[in-house]
């Protein structure tokens, strides 16, 4: 046996029986459960590409055997590997264990059909991983589908699933509904990711880039100082993109939903709400950037009956005037703010241009809500599904937004009413009616993708009739 | 009486505020006649199902734990299929929700083709007017044979019967008077589902104190906890 090919068997040897886990692993879970369609991708992908890892091991060995000059080639590939293999496996549990019994399933289905509504993301799809960390995150991909690429070029039975994100939900809020549309705003972080490395690249990223970098260079001389400055200005600039993304596709529910979350986090303060980190702009710009969205498309005109406090809330934050925003790099050290003075004059008007030509129109949606939201209103209030008939049926973000609404202005009325006087000062008694106000919004998202694909059926069905037919 | 189709469609059309307006949604069909017969409408099997688990005792207990830990809860899409062993019971859902009248009571019966495969779909077929929720289904195999069920196909049918109007029940404040009805608020334990529901109990002792049985007997449940060699039984408690 030649020098080396001792070592090379035994480390093919570890690395077969490490990806001939991670395949069965993967065809455990999805033979003992449900998975959104592009979990499932996910999973076949990494199947396949574990078969292809055990076929190419054996060849490579057999390589080795006959070509020992090839030895470094073969070492240098198994490297890769081994990398590209670290890095899935800290995705395939977590996607492992976000099965449609943890996740609410109903909303990520309709937050992937309105992706691939954006311009520019018609094939994309999300994988939901479940995380210890209270957080909602997305994951980044670029570095994952480069390795990817890389490890195509010698396991070629394996091609990465194009436009596929990675999504963190915390896993203690799986199932339920109303918290769980911040992943909008993660998935605004997978369309910048997406588009903003496309090559030629899309005109209004490089509006944005030069907006950035213009304005920056105005201030700051030094090179270094210049390309921290134009990192945190992104970190900010994304976050801002991801906000206003996730209003269009969404409406208010979506910052509803946030005031929410960063409640439950602790970081709507007075202190901190005007604080900008490295990493994330002041809650209270990104409030006021709520507002201006919400109000040029016309929702907040939609909405001003609703008095609730997460909306008194918002619109406290947006009337924060600037002046008082602060920016510090770490605990105690306090930023430049002309950094942020830069950010507020010159990127975010070119951020919401860039939201506006991605997204769809929102008056549509914001005439269909008051149309419909009568009505849903009118079923939750009876402990009704809202109702899915033939014709008009409420379209699923009309539902969101008004279920939302009335989860924050009439659940009291709903509890009393079923429940007798002062049950709504019963925190259970509260907790589990706001559990099944979810399941009905839930149930009725679900109702009406049935009703949408029977539709599409029938349309089909009744055009190929009639084409027989002529 | 029972509610002819015209009836049913009459109130499905009333506001859901109005007492006698009756909902099931969501209704899929390509033709009225493919759900309506002239009295009863049928209702579509829903995707999550609770699959009996094998127990850690010899028996199963009605009693307050029941609800957890005798099933195991299972989503299975349209368009995926679900085995029914031989001579094994699960619980299904109705794809749809219904919420019934105040005046009105429903039953719900085994649609007479899914019979003939001997799938019983319910044991506890009445329901209370006012009821809301998609109906939990108690689903047997009584056959010698496996068979599959299809969440999204047609399982059973609803029939609906208006109740005899009554005087408001003056003993009992939860009794409202719709005009020519009286109705009790719906039952809180099962309100407003849209997945199959365990059962809910009071422990025993709990139950038959309310009618003055006491010192009913217990049973002590079984710890198990590893050791080496295996499985062992805790001590019983002193």
């Amino acid at each position: 046996m030649p020098d080396g090919l001792r070592d090379l068997l035994h480390d093919a040897a570890v690395l077969h029986s490490f990806v001939d886990f991670i395949g069965e692993y993967c065809k455990e879970q999805e033979r003992s459960q449900t998975y959104i369609d592009a979990s499932g991708l996910f999973f076949k992908y990494v199947e396949e590409l574990t078969a292809g890892i055990k076929l190419e091991l054996r060849n490579e060995v057999d390589r080795a055997a006959r070509f020992p000059n090839r030895l470094p080639v073969l070492r240098r590939n198994m490297l890769t590997l081994k990398y590209y293999l670290r890095l899935l496996h800290t995705l395939i549990k977590p996607a492992a264990d976000a099965h449609t019994l943890t996740i609410p399933g109903p909303l990520i289905d309709l937050a992937g059909k309105q992706l691939r509504g954006v311009k520019g993301m018609s094939s994309s799809k999300i994988v939901i991983l479940l995380t210890p960390e209270f957080m909602y995150f997305q994951r980044p991909h670029t570095h994952v589908k480069e390795q990817a690429r890389l490890v195509e070029t010698f396991v070629p039975q394996a091609t990465f699933p194009p436009k596929l994100g990675f999504i963190e939900l915390p896993y203690s809020q799986g199932p339920s509904f109303f918290t769980n549309l911040a992943v909008y705003h993660e998935i605004g972080h997978f369309v910048y990711e997406e588009l903003s490395s496309l090559n030629p690249p899309y005109p209004d990223f490089v509006a944005l880039r030069s907006a950035t970098t213009g304005s920056l260079s105005r201030i700051f001389r030094d090179r270094q100082v210049l390309a921290l400055a134009v990192k945190i200005v992104q970190n900010w600039t994304q976050e801002i993109f991801c906000d206003l993304f996730a209003i269009r596709l969404l409406g208010p529910a979506f910052s509803f939903a946030l005031v929410e979350i960063l409640s439950m986090l602790g970081f709507l303060s007075s202190k901190l709400s005007v604080k900008f980190n490295p990493t994330h702009p002041a809650s209270a710009c990104r409030f006021a950037e709520h507002v201006n969205m919400l109000t040029a498309d016309s929702w907040m005109e939609a909405i001003k009956d609703i008095k609730s406090e997460q909306k008194k809330l918002l619109e406290a934050f947006a009337m924060i005037p600037r002046s008082r925003y602060n920016f510090y790099l770490d605990d105690t050290t306090r930023g430049p703010q002309a950094l942020v003075n830069a950010f507020l004059d010159s990127v975010i008007p070119a951020i919401r241009k860039l939201v506006h030509e991605l997204t769809p129109e929102s008056n549509f949606a914001v005439r269909r809500f008051g149309r419909v939201r009568h009505d849903i209103e009118e079923c939750l209030k009876v402990g009704v599904v809202p109702i899915m008939q033939h014709s008009n049926s409420p379209d699923p973000v009309s539902l969101i937004n008004s279920a939302f609404c009335f989860y924050l202005t009439s659940l009291p009325e709903v509890i009393t009413n079923f429940e007798g006087p002062g049950a709504d000062r019963d925190v259970d008694i509260y907790s589990k009616w706001t559990r099944r106000l979810e399941m009905w919004t839930m149930k009725a998202i679900e109702d009406s993708q049935i009703q949408d694909r029977y539709r599409r059926l029938k349309r089909t069905v009744s055009w190929s009739f009639q084409k027989k037919k002529s | 009486m029972v509610l002819s189709k015209k009836e049913i469609l009459r109130r499905m059309q009333l506001a859901v505020s109005d007492d006698s307006n009756l909902v099931i949604t969501p209704l899929i069909y390509a033709n009225e006649n493919d759900i309506f017969d002239s009295d009863s409408v049928d209702l579509r099997l829903g995707c999550h199902f609770l699959l009996p688990k094998t127990l850690d005792q010899p028996f199963f207990s009605p009693d307050r734990s029941s609800a957890t830990s005798l099933h195991v809860r299972v989503h299975v899409p349209l368009g995926q299929f679900l085995v029914v062993p031989a001579h094994q019971t699960i619980l299904g859902a109705t794809l749809e929700f219904i919420r019934l009248p105040s005046d009105v009571s429903g039953q719900i019966l085994t649609k007479s083709s899914v019979a003939r495969t001997f799938i019983v779909v319910e044991t506890a077929p009445w329901i209370h007017p006012q009821y809301r929720g998609c109906l939990t289904l108690e689903i047997a195999n009584v056959s010698n044979t496996p068979v599959l069920l299809y969440p999204g196909r047609l399982i059973c049918q609803l029939i609906l019967m208006r109740i005899a109007p009554m005087q408001p029940d003056s003993n009992n404040p939860d009794s409202q008077s719709n005009g020519d009805s009286t109705t009790t608020k719906p039952d809180k334990n099962y309100f407003g589902p849209v997945y199959p529901e365990a059962p809910k109990f009071e422990d025993p002792q709990d139950d038959l104190l309310r009618i003055g049985v006491t010192g009913v007997s217990g049973f002590k449940r079984i710890k198990r906890y590893p050791t080496k060699k295996g499985w062992r039984e805790s001590k019983p408690e002193p």
